[in-house]
Order: C-alpha cells, then sequence, then structure tokens
C-alpha cells in the first residue's frame, strides 16, 4: 500500500464515518426526544439557540459518555473537519519521505494554518 | 413549527438538490443552498453559512478519495496554492464574524447576491478548450515543479503540461479563500479562475485539483465558524448528509445531460437567486 492508497483510504473513511455518526446522532435524537437539557424542538428549530459555541473537545467527551445526541452530531462534524488535516499530515509525510524540500516547507505552512485556526485562535479570541 | 423530522427530511432534500446542481456545473452545493436556506426556509444566514461550509468538506473529501486514482489532481500545486487559500479563509471567517457581531448581515447578503451574479458571467463565457494556449514558462514554473501529466479520455491520449505565474495564482487563491470563509461556500469557481486563467493550466487539472483545496479551505474556515457558534447541529447534519447525498447522484447523471442546457438553467437560476439576496440585503423582503 502506498501514500497514495493510505490517504484514498483516510478521506473515504473520513466522511464514511462522519456520516454514519450524523445519522446515528439524528436517530437517537428522535428517539430520546432531547439532548441533555434541550428538548428535540429546541434542537430542531431554525433560530435554535444550541450551536457549536458551547461544545469544545471536553464537552463533546463527557456527552459522548451519556451519549447525548447533540454530543455524537458534533464528533461527526469534528471528525468532517480532522479529515483534511489529516490528509495534510500525511502529503507533509510523503515530501518529507521524497526528500522534496520545497513542498516538505510549503505543506508545513499549510498545516500550520490550519492548526493555528483549529487550536491557537480559539484561545485568542476567548481572552 | 415543523416536526422536527420532517425538517429533517426537507434539509436533506434541498442540500441533495443543491448538491446535484452544483456537481452538474462543477460547483460546490454552497452556491445555491445559502440563497434557499436564508430566503425560503429562513434559517439565519450565520447558520445556513455554517452548515453550507463545514459540508462542502465532505464533497471535497468524498471526491477526493474517488480522484487520487486517476492521478489528474496535481497535489503539488493544490498545495503550493493552500497557503494563500487557508490563510484568505482565516481572514475571510474573521471579518463576518466580526460583521455578524456588528449586525451588519445585510452586507453578507449583498456580496453574496453579487457574487452569484458574477457567477452568470463566468457560466456563459467559460472556455470551450479543454487546454490552454501555449505559454513560455517562467522562474516560478522550475522553483515549484509545476510540471504534470495526465491520461485525458475525451482527447485520447496523455496530456503534458506545466503551470506559469505562481504568484498570481497565489494571489487569486487568496482571495478565493476569503470569499470562501466570508460567505461559507467552496468559491470552486474562484479557484478554478486562478488556475485555469491565472496559471494557465488544462480545465481538468484546474476542476480536481481545486475540489482537492475546497476542502483544506473550509476546514480551516468552518474551525473559526465553531468557535462563533455558526455551526447548528441538526442544521449541519442535515445539510452534510444531504450534500453527500447529492454530489454522489450529481456524478452518476453528469454524462447524460449536454453541457449547454445545463449552464442555461443554471444561470436562469443563479441571476433569481442573485437578485432575491440583493433585494434582501436591501430591506426589501423576500
Amino acid at each position: 500500500m502506498d501514500f497514495n492508497d493510505v490517504i484514498a483510504y483516510t478521506l473515504r473513511a473520513g466522511v464514511l464515518i462522519s456520516a454514519a455518526l450524523l445519522i446515528l446522532g439524528f436517530v437517537m435524537l428522535t428517539f430520546k426526544g432531547k439532548a441533555g437539557y434541550y428538548s428535540i424542538n429546541e434542537i430542531a428549530s431554525t433560530a435554535s439557540m444550541v450551536n457549536s459555541s458551547y461544545f469544545n473537545a471536553n464537552t463533546i467527551i463527557t456527552g459522548m459518555m451519556t451519549l447525548n445526541p447533540v454530543a455524537i452530531i458534533f464528533l461527526g462534524l469534528v471528525i468532517l473537519i480532522a479529515t483534511p488535516v489529516l490528509r495534510v499530515a500525511l502529503g507533509l509525510a510523503q515530501f518529507i519521505k521524497e526528500k522534496d524540500y520545497i513542498y516538505s516547507i510549503i505543506t508545513a505552512i499549510v498545516l500550520f494554518n490550519l492548526i493555528f485556526a483549529i487550536f491557537i485562535l480559539p484561545s485568542l479570541i476567548h481572552t | 413549527m415543523i416536526q422536527p423530522i420532517l425538517y429533517f427530511l426537507i434539509l436533506i432534500v434541498v442540500s441533495a438538490l443543491s448538491g446535484i446542481l452544483g456537481a452538474l456545473v462543477g460547483l460546490g452545493g454552497g452556491t445555491f443552498l445559502v440563497p434557499i436556506y436564508t430566503l425560503y426556509l429562513r434559517i439565519p444566514i450565520a447558520y445556513a453559512t455554517g452548515a453550507s461550509l463545514i459540508s462542502t468538506i465532505a464533497t471535497s473529501s468524498g471526491a477526493g478519495s474517488a480522484y487520487i486514482k486517476d492521478k489528474i489532481t496535481n497535489v503539488k500545486l493544490g498545495m503550493g496554492l493552500e497557503i494563500a487559500t487557508t490563510g484568505g479563509s482565516i481572514v475571510g471567517a474573521l471579518t463576518v464574524a466580526f460583521m455578524y457581531s456588528h449586525h451588519l448581515e445585510y452586507i453578507i447578503y449583498i456580496v453574496f447576491g453579487l457574487v452569484l451574479l458574477s457567477q452568470v458571467y463566468i457560466q456563459l463565457t467559460r472556455s470551450k478548450y479543454e487546454l490552454p494556449k501555449e505559454m513560455k514558462p517562467d522562474w516560478s514554473t522550475k522553483l515549484f515543479k509545476l510540471y504534470g501529466s495526465y491520461y485525458d479520455v475525451v482527447l485520447g491520449k496523455e496530456v503534458n503540461y506545466y503551470g506559469v505565474r505562481w504568484w498570481l495564482g497565489e494571489i487569486i487563491m487568496f482571495f478565493a479563500g476569503f470569499i470562501s470563509g466570508l460567505l461559507g461556500i467552496g468559491s470552486g469557481a474562484l479557484k478554478v479562475l486562478g488556475m485555469d486563467w491565472a496559471m494557465n493550466l488544462p480545465m481538468k487539472v484546474s476542476t480536481t485539483t481545486s475540489n482537492f483545496m475546497i476542502g483544506v479551505t473550509a476546514a480551516t474556515g468552518s474551525s473559526i465558524y465553531w468557535i462563533y457558534g455558526y455551526i447548528q447541529p441538526f442544521i449541519a447534519a442535515g445539510t452534510a448528509i444531504g450534500v453527500l447525498l447529492g454530489a454522489y447522484i450529481g456524478t452518476k447523471i453528469l454524462v447524460r445531460i449536454t453541457n449547454r442546457s445545463i449552464r442555461y438553467i443554471f444561470s436562469v437560476i443563479l441571476v433569481i437567486l442573485g437578485v432575491q439576496m440583493v433585494m434582501r440585503g436591501l430591506g426589501y423582503g423576500f
């Protein structure tokens, strides 16, 4: 299996796992009729108060423990966002292995931009 | 108050239709999705763009896993240009966050409408030629190794190509990233323009590489949207599932419809939605 195969499988797995979690979250939400403190009607309205600003890594993990349907949906969305990040990381590994220095540097910059947006900016915004 | 299950099904159907339309004309679903969500389903624009942006990742990754085998996507080219698209996306997403927090939503409606209307021009004047005119390689061709080749099924031969004016491509890509972060769309048309027009690359290479880049650009913007709370789980889940379904169906019927008829239908829809978005921004109903 070469790098391109790994990348193709990563992308496919990311999309499939994410879609499965999104569907599972929705099905559980309709069966339970609520998620945490919120009723399904509060979650499913067009101008719902329930949104991503209340969910971070910690709340998603604790939500998973109690099988909170919204936490499951958010996990699916996190995996969706993580897939391209993983893809860039694999690309970086590939360029380093091929000793392609200019593209190793370029890919490292792209990865930095992603990490900056995902991990560094949130802490800057909240302080 | 719509029943939650019915609402979810509406979200899936609308975004699947947008995904099909998008796949037919080589754009992501977001171009149609955001106007339909805001104008007809009355979804707040922040939630509409949030759902749209995150689901373009699904389309990009889904198509990417299929494209990687055929070797048309030029990964080096895409990665190099992503420096600009991810940077632009960060600036665009922070700009829109500033606008929403200052109740300047109307500006986003107007800009979105204008972007839709400009797409009409791009659609109708898009070059009929698969391969670009000859241009001399420049310094960036060599430094960034902008060479490549692929097997063209239509032409029935191996096509060798190279890109020029990397710097001009980067400038356009920054703008494409900015628009993506600002409006929650993949802005694939702008990315194609950057490669096709600025860097003189063949259409097939531009479109597949653009698709590859959209996922990375959208992941950058989505994470900023996440912090500000523009991602509503119910809407985003329905949209992502719908867009994936639509993109899958779209690539299946793509072969059966002639290109010209699609472009005309598409242009009419774009004009209608574009005008409505501008009107909404200016405060006239809809």
